[in-house]
């Protein structure tokens, strides 16, 4: 039986061997000889003076800045918004799985394909603003301000849909119809009927699709990049310029310093988020 | 009646909600079907009036295809790259996702829970994050300006084996043990048991992770330097003021790869149940 268990053991190593060494070999490893790079500057030991220079870059807290008001902004109006057409697509009885996947075409088409159609809509002598001024109303400049922020929000939400709304819809087909019903019968109202059993049945899949959600807003950096290139609008700076323009200098220690802060902010909201979830669950 | 109508609203809004989804990507490629002269005419950059809304193009033209696939090569050259990035790495992570999730879900080893929980956390951290790691080792490889720089980080992320995990775990022990009790082995469970109760998780895994490689920007700009080597997702944008036309056409032939292993997939990909 002993023996069994090793082989078993044995096994499972093997099998998970590949993965780890490259996870360990790009990831783990040069992980922690940035932790050296952060700590050091020319080879000397210079505690935390990487870190508080970093501190005292506003680049670096321009950067933090924007990418919080986006998350803040951008993750919950993509997942409410796919929540609620998940919501209106589960009255249909038939077509909700052809709808479905037309839904899917923003997700599937790259970036860089729709992206000069972005442009050809939203520049200052773009087809919205043509449209603007027909009405009588004010062009906007929406590739800078407030409205830079907003539009990369948008392409955000259009693009991010897809995958979310195939999510919800998933979850809705397995709910119990009969339990809504008799809610229903019971006097409970359509609100009611979501917020009191429709929400709580779907949180493993709520759960799930802000997780991917949050993922995919880290790689905001492609569209805004794609649009603006490596020096955007001061509203649209996220923390990806910040990082790719000190690899333009090759800043080891600024680079490794960010790398560290940022990955210990980003384990502490996670954190959270799993405590939360796992907490509201019980 | 009231039925009726309320019916009727129900699918005018569907249908706007579609639209809205499809109208960037249905005006792509109305576009690339105009000819070069009257893409230019209507996308001059022009301080005097503004862009009108064009959709349908006055004279049906292959011109855009025409260009972009015989009368010059460089963009031919960009799809390539393009390839040769991504399916090295849906490839690899499929196959090596496949077995460490299998490890992970379904073997007891040492410092297994501790080993996955790398996993979990290399999951939420962002390029900015680990592209600092990925350069020292890239460097250190001496694989800077190689496009391995590129397929080798993107290849082993967490994504692959945390996402198939989720699925493995509804698979019973007893099917495995079972199995194992037959003498099958390790590897026969894998590719004859485990995998085909899977399909949906592959075809997610495979459809995300070729979606993500094909847009490949951030690690693009800062490992490579030799503009040859560019993928398209990078390169297709900064034509756009130079050539529009071109940008449509290959915006199309750009989006037909992933679409392809989508409709090869949908099945499995639509019936995800996580």
């Amino acid at each position: 039986m002993m023996k069994l268990k090793s082989k078993q053991a044995i096994t499972g190593i093997a099998f998970a061997l590949p993965a780890l060494v490259g996870v360990f070999v790009f990831y783990l490893i040069p992980y922690c000889i940035s932790l050296y790079y952060g700590f050091t500057l020319q080879n000397e030991f210079v505690g935390l003076e990487n870190f508080s220079l970093l501190m005292r870059s506003n680049t670096f807290w321009l950067s933090m800045k924007n990418t919080a008001v986006f998350s803040l902004i951008a993750i919950p109006l993509a997942v409410a918004v796919p929540f609620l057409i998940a919501l209106f697509l589960s009255t249909f009885e038939r077509f909700s799985d052809f709808f479905s996947s037309l839904f899917l075409s923003p997700l599937i088409v790259p970036i860089a394909s729709v992206i000069y159609v972005w442009q050809i809509l939203f520049s200052d002598y773009g087809i919205i603003n043509g449209i603007l001024t027909k009405c009588g109303a004010d062009p906007v400049q929406f590739f800078k301000g407030k409205w830079a922020m907003a539009l990369i929000i948008l392409i955000f939400v259009w693009k991010n849909c897809a995958y979310n709304i195939i999510l919800f819809s998933a979850g809705l087909k397995k709910m119990p119809r009969d339990v809504m019903e008799f809610a229903r019968l019971d006097g409970a109202n359509r609100l009611q009927v979501i917020t009191k059993i429709v929400l709580p049945l779907l949180r493993p899949t709520t759960f799930f699709v802000i997780l991917l959600t949050v993922i995919s807003s880290f790689k905001i950096f492609r569209e805004v990049y794609l649009l603006y290139g490596m020096y955007p609008d001061e509203n649209v700076y996220m923390i990806q310029h910040f990082m790719n323009n000190n690899f333009a200098n090759l800043n080891y220690p600024r680079l490794s310093a960010a790398s560290i802060v940022l990955s210990v902010v980003i384990i502490a909201v996670m954190l959270v988020f799993f405590l939360f979830e796992r907490r509201s669950s019980e | 009646m009231k039925k009726r109508i309320i019916s009727i609203l129900k699918y005018l809004l569907l249908i706007f909600i579609v639209l809205l989804f499809l109208l960037p990507i249905i005006y792509m490629l109305a576009n690339s079907f105009m000819s070069t002269e009257e893409i230019s005419e209507a996308y001059t950059a022009s301080t005097e009036h503004y862009l009108s809304f064009h959709l349908i193009p006055d004279r049906f033209s292959l011109e855009q295809y025409y260009q972009a696939f015989l009368r010059r090569p460089q963009f031919l050259k960009l799809f390539w790259n393009s390839i040769l990035i991504t399916v090295p790495v849906v490839a690899i992570q499929t196959l090596v996702s496949s077995f460490a999730a299998f490890a992970f879900t379904k073997f007891r080893f040492p410092m297994r829970d501790a080993l996955f929980f790398i996993f979990i956390i290399l999951l939420i951290l962002p390029s900015w994050v680990t592209m600092v790691p990925n350069y020292m080792m890239i460097q250190r490889l001496s694989l800077l300006d190689t496009l391995w720089s590129l397929i080798l980080p993107s290849a082993f992320t967490a994504f692959g084996v945390c996402l198939l995990r989720q699925y493995m775990r509804y698979i019973p022990d007893e099917t495995i043990e079972a199995a194992r009790l037959d003498g099958a082995s390790a590897i026969g469970i894998l590719f004859k048991i485990v995998l085909p109760q899977v399909k949906g998780g592959i075809a997610a895994l495979m459809i995300l992770s070729f979606i993500d490689s094909w847009n490949m920007v951030e690690q693009v700009i800062v490992f490579i330097s030799d503009r040859e080597k560019y993928p398209l997702s990078v390169a297709l944008s900064e034509y756009a003021g130079t050539d529009p036309g071109i940008v449509f056409a290959c915006g199309v032939i750009f989006m037909i790869p992933p679409l392809l292993l989508y409709l090869y997939h949908s099945k499995e990909f639509k019936n995800a149940k996580v």
